[in-house]
Parts: structure tokens; C-alpha cells; sequence
């Protein structure tokens, strides 16, 4: 086994602690029970298809994605610095953008099964066996890139600023949630933005709700939204979550390759 | 600066912002055991995130086997560290620890086992390397985390405060590795705030205060460069009014005189301890003499300190 498979497979381990896998569980099943209690309250009148739309869109996407890749993202690095543990991998001759790549990849796979997850289960609680004609592939595809692009920055971020999940929160429940519905092409600034356009049926699904209502809601960014459709090229996007991906990785391995990452003493 | 198989400081200061952790150090450690003193906040640990490549000296340059250590795997590759942090992966085994180290240092297969059992054997952890880490007692700890620094076999051995929490039979061994490890051809430097704790260990000290490096060499080289500092020298004699008399007609000698708690010690300061050793058998035996105990606290390593930070 190599150094760099070894820190891969400890990554995943680390996802998988006793404390993290219950978080882990109750997100991928929480989509899921919110389907089975939206479908039992609404009886006759429940749309399967536009049920599953939205809870995709705002739960799985808007919520899961997002929190898994803040905290796995950010933990990759501030687990082992919290933990006080990196001195351990730092004083090993083995490069540390290699260590931090291995990490990297872990806790992508882990972001990426467990929305996977919760996605099938949402599926299923939607439409039972019968997924002919549901957009679940189009949504399995597009998480694990999301799960790339959302956990590189927030690598990034953890290389860089001593409180990275904070920032990491802001960014995914502040910034992810009004920047795509501000107008003047701010969508551009936002991975949500990129997901949406690769998976049309999120996107319809914040359009049809604007032009509805909102389904009761209506808040301020729906009424944004109207305004300002988003209107990203698939080609675009397609090229933009990688190059984002690739970038905040570049950065993360380049910054944890030359800055100091050194656990304060004990108090003798 | 290129000094293979040493660790080389040249005009060396490190600051935390406005803080000064380490200020314009310049030392060399060659093979062997190498003691690193000072009380806590003296910058021992900044100097061996130095040493180790864990920070980078604002200032100045460090070379370890010849190349500067921050974030170079060519010098990780044969250097070990032992930190002062007591952290771990807690869910681990003491073995699947060592393991994990050696995998990261590169090793597999049959090679990586068998030095793997060899680092434990050498810490005498073999009967408790199975059991979680979560459940071992300081001591345990202390020994794997010397396991995992030599498991690679490295030439530079870096030790921060590794006798913490060991009791004083588990103290003696691991003294004994160390200096096994010294005369093995391995540079070790350990630090320690404890000076009787380093007196054992090793004569060659380096010693901090404040972040300055206040001595080097050996504890009665460092004696020498306090030259300003009268020498003390404690005899128990049966006539210790005669001798005291007879020691002062020494050249050597500063002062001699009786202490009043015990009528049988004369006490001698001089400022020219070699020489003022060659003439004491002759002064004793010129004078007939008994001296049962003869002592030189100052050679003692707690007074070389003491005198150094209050100089």
C-alpha cells in the first residue's frame, strides 16, 4: 500500500468516524423523509415528479452538497490541525501536496457517495421503483463534480484562514443562496449557478417555483430570480467547474506546500 | 553552508509577528547526543520546528545534513521527530500508528513489518503495541512516539521533552536508547527543561534562555566561557580551619571559609579551576590532610544554568 493510497484511505476513515458517520446518515435519509412526509400530507394532490424537483434542488443540492463539502472540505486540513496531528505528516518524507491531494480525494469520494445517497433515497421515496423518465442520472452525474468543485474551495479555504468552516458556511448558505439570483451577472460567481445549468430540471424547478409563487414562499431571491434568469451556457458550465475545481486545488496543494501549518505546545 | 550529518543554525532569529521566538542563534550539532536546556518559553520548540522543517527562520539559515529542512522530504527522509504534543490518532493501535509512519516514510511489504516490530522492540512496546492508543498511559505514549520517529532509521533524531511522563525505570531506559542511538552514529538532540534530567543524559549542551542561545559545548566548556564567575569548590576535611588557611596562600584561590552549619566543609572560590585542581593534591598533601568529600557544585549543571540566565 502506498503513502499516498494509505492517507486516502485514512480520509475516508476519518469521514466515517463514529461521530461524523450519524451526521453522515441522518443527511443522506433526511431528503427521503421529508418526500415520504411531504407525499403523506399531500395525498391526491402530491406531484411526485415536482416534489422531487424541489427537494433536489433546495435540499440535496442547496443543503447536503454544500454542508458535507464545507465540513469534509474544510476538515481535510483543520481536523489534522485541530487534532494536533499534522506535525506527524508534515516531518514525513513524503511531499506535502501529495499528502494534502490524498486527503483531497477522500473526502471527495465521501462528499460524492453520501449526496449520491441521499439522492437514490429521495428517488425512491418519490417514485418508488419506477425512476423511468425521473432526471436521477442527470443529478448522480453532475455530484460528483459539485463535490469536486464545492470541496477544492473549500480546501482552499481551510489553507488559507484559521477559521475556514465559518467562512466555508458564509460562503455556502450566504453567498451560494443570493449570489445566482442577484442580477447582473453575478450568477457567474456561483457553483450553484453551474450545477443548475448542468441539471435543468433544478433550474426549472427555481424558475416554475418564481413564476408560481414559489409554491406559497416568494421570498426576496425568488423575486430576484424573475429578474435575472439564470442563463449559463451548458458548455460553459461544463468548462467552469472544472477550471474552478482545478484552480482551488492548484491553490490549496501550492499554499499547504509553502506555508507553516504548526500546531502550538502544550502548556508544560 | 552545505555541513553533512549535522545540524547547522548560522545567524538564525524567528518572530511570531511581534513576538521573538528565536534571536540570531548560530550553533552546530555534530553526531551524538546533543542536550537542547532551557526552562519553558526558552524557544526549545521553536528551534526544533526549525530543525525539523515545520517553520522557516525569518531570518538567517538553517542546514540539516547539508540541506535546508522547510517542507523537504529529502531531509524528512532521514530525520525523525519525536514531538512535545501528546496527540494522536486515538482510534488507532500503537502498531497501526507505527505503521501508518513507516507507509508515509515510504515502506511496504515485509520490510515495513519487520521495522515496524523492530521500532517497537526497541521502545519496549512489543506486549502493549496492540491495545488502542486512546488507552495508554503517558509513558506508553512517549515510547511510540519515539517508535515512529525511528522507524525509518534516520540519522538525525529530534526529541522534544521525551522524558515527560516516563516513571525513573522507564526514564533510564529510554536515556539508554538514546545514547545506544548516539553511539550508533545517529545525531540526537533531545530537549529537556530539567537540568539533573539532562546531566544524565549527555555532557554536550546547548543552552536557551529567552530565545538567545545563551552557551554551547560541553558543561565544563560552558563553565569556562563564565570566566567572571568564581568557581566553587566544597572540601570536608577534619581541620578545616588549617586547610582553609593553607588555600588561601594559593594564588588560584579568591576566598576560602568555613560555613557556619557544618564546621567540617571549607568552601573555595577561584576563578582559575585547572589550575587551582593541579595545586590542591600538593597543597594536601604538603599539608597532611584529610579530605573525606570533595565536591564542585559549580560543574554541577544546575549552576551553570543559573549562573547563565542571571548573567
Amino acid at each position: 500500500m502506498t503513502a499516498d493510497f494509505r492517507l486516502f484511505l485514512n480520509a475516508l476513515k476519518d469521514v466515517l468516524s463514529s461521530r461524523r458517520i450519524f451526521v453522515a446518515l441522518f443527511l443522506m435519509v433526511l431528503p427521503a423523509i421529508i418526500g415520504l412526509i411531504w407525499k403523506s400530507a399531500a395525498g391526491e394532490r402530491f406531484e411526485a415528479l415536482e416534489s422531487y424537483n424541489t427537494l433536489a434542488a433546495g435540499l440535496v443540492f442547496g443543503f447536503i452538497l454544500t454542508i458535507l463539502s464545507v465540513i469534509y472540505g474544510t476538515g481535510v486540513l483543520s481536523q489534522e490541525l485541530e487534532g494536533r496531528t499534522i506535525v506527524y505528516l508534515l516531518t514525513r518524507p513524503i511531499p506535502r501536496w501529495r499528502i494534502l491531494l490524498a486527503k483531497y480525494l477522500g473526502a471527495w469520494l465521501a462528499i460524492t457517495v453520501t449526496v449520491s445517497i441521499s439522492e437514490v433515497l429521495l428517488a425512491l421515496a418519490m417514485f418508488g421503483t419506477k425512476l423511468s423518465g425521473v432526471p436521477l442520472m442527470s443529478d448522480i452525474k453532475i455530484i460528483p463534480l459539485g463535490a469536486a468543485a464545492y470541496g477544492a474551495l473549500f480546501l482552499l479555504l481551510a489553507t488559507l484562514l484559521s477559521k475556514p468552516l465559518s467562512y466555508g458556511l458564509l460562503f455556502a448558505f450566504g453567498w451560494e443562496s443570493w449570489v445566482p439570483s442577484l442580477p447582473g451577472g453575478f450568477s457567474r460567481w456561483s457553483i450553484m449557478a453551474y450545477l443548475r445549468t448542468l441539471a435543468p430540471h433544478l433550474q426549472e424547478t427555481a424558475e416554475s417555483t418564481t413564476e408560481t409563487g414559489g409554491g406559497g414562499g416568494g421570498d426576496i431571491s425568488e423575486i430576484l430570480m424573475a429578474f435575472n434568469p439564470v442563463s449559463i451556457p451548458p458548455i460553459t458550465a461544463w468548462f467552469a467547474i472544472p477550471i474552478i475545481t482545478l484552480v482551488c486545488l492548484g491553490l490549496s496543494l501550492y499554499f499547504f506546500s509553502v506555508r507553516e501549518y504548526s500546531p502550538k505546545e502544550e502548556a508544560s | 553552508m552545505n555541513v553533512d550529518n549535522t545540524i547547522h543554525f548560522e545567524h538564525v532569529s524567528r518572530w511570531y509577528g511581534q513576538v521573538i521566538g528565536l534571536n540570531d542563534v548560530s550553533f552546530t550539532i555534530p553526531k551524538g547526543l546533543t542536550a537542547l536546556l532551557g526552562p519553558n518559553g526558552a524557544g526549545k520548540s521553536t528551534m526544533l520546528k526549525l530543525v525539523t522543517g515545520q517553520i522557516r527562520p525569518t531570518t538567517g539559515g538553517i542546514a540539516v545534513l547539508g540541506e535546508q529542512p522547510f517542507s523537504n522530504p529529502r531531509v524528512a527522509r532521514n530525520l525523525g521527530y519525536c514531538p512535545e504534543i501528546d496527540n494522536f490518532y486515538e482510534d488507532m493501535t500503537g502498531r497501526q500508528f507505527v505503521e501508518l509512519m513507516a507507509t508515509l516514510s515510504g515502506y511496504k511489504g515485509q520490510d515495513k513489518t519487520q521495522r515496524v516490530q523492530n521500532s517497537i522492540d526497541r521502545v519496549g512496546m512489543s506486549d502493549r503495541c496492540d491495545r488502542k492508543l486512546g488507552g495508554y498511559s503517558k509513558g506508553m505514549r512517549q515510547r511510540i512516539k519515539v517508535a515512529q520517529a525511528i522507524v525509518h532509521d534516520p540519522k538525525v533524531l529530534v526529541l522534544d521533552e521525551p522524558l515527560n511522563g516516563l516513571d525513573p525505570l522507564g526514564r533510564r531506559d529510554m536515556v539508554n536508547l538514546y545514547q545506544q542511538f548516539a553511539e550508533e552514529g545517529m545525531c540526537v538532540l533531545i530537549s529537556s527543561h530539567i537540568l539533573y534530567e539532562v546531566e544524565q543524559i549527555t555532557d554536550r549542551i546547548l543552552v536557551m534562555y529567552k530565545g538567545r542561545l545563551l552557551a554551547q559545548g560541553g558543561i565544563r566548556d560552558i563553565r569556562k566561557q563564565i570566566d567572571s564567575h568564581p568557581h566553587r569548590i566544597t572540601l570536608t576535611t577534619d581541620n578545616p580551619r588549617k586547610l582553609a588557611g593553607a588555600l588561601l596562600l594559593d594564588d588560584t584561590v579568591i576566598s576560602a571559609r568555613m560555613p557556619q552549619d557544618n564546621h567540617r566543609v571549607v568552601e573555595v572560590e577561584t576563578a582559575q579551576p585547572e589550575k587551582f585542581y593541579s595545586n590542591l593534591a600538593d597543597i594536601i598533601l604538603d599539608g597532611g590532610f584529610e579530605v573525606d568529600v570533595f565536591q564542585a557544585p559549580d560543574n554541577n549543571l544546575e549552576a551553570v544554568f543559573r549562573y547563565l540566565v542571571s548573567a
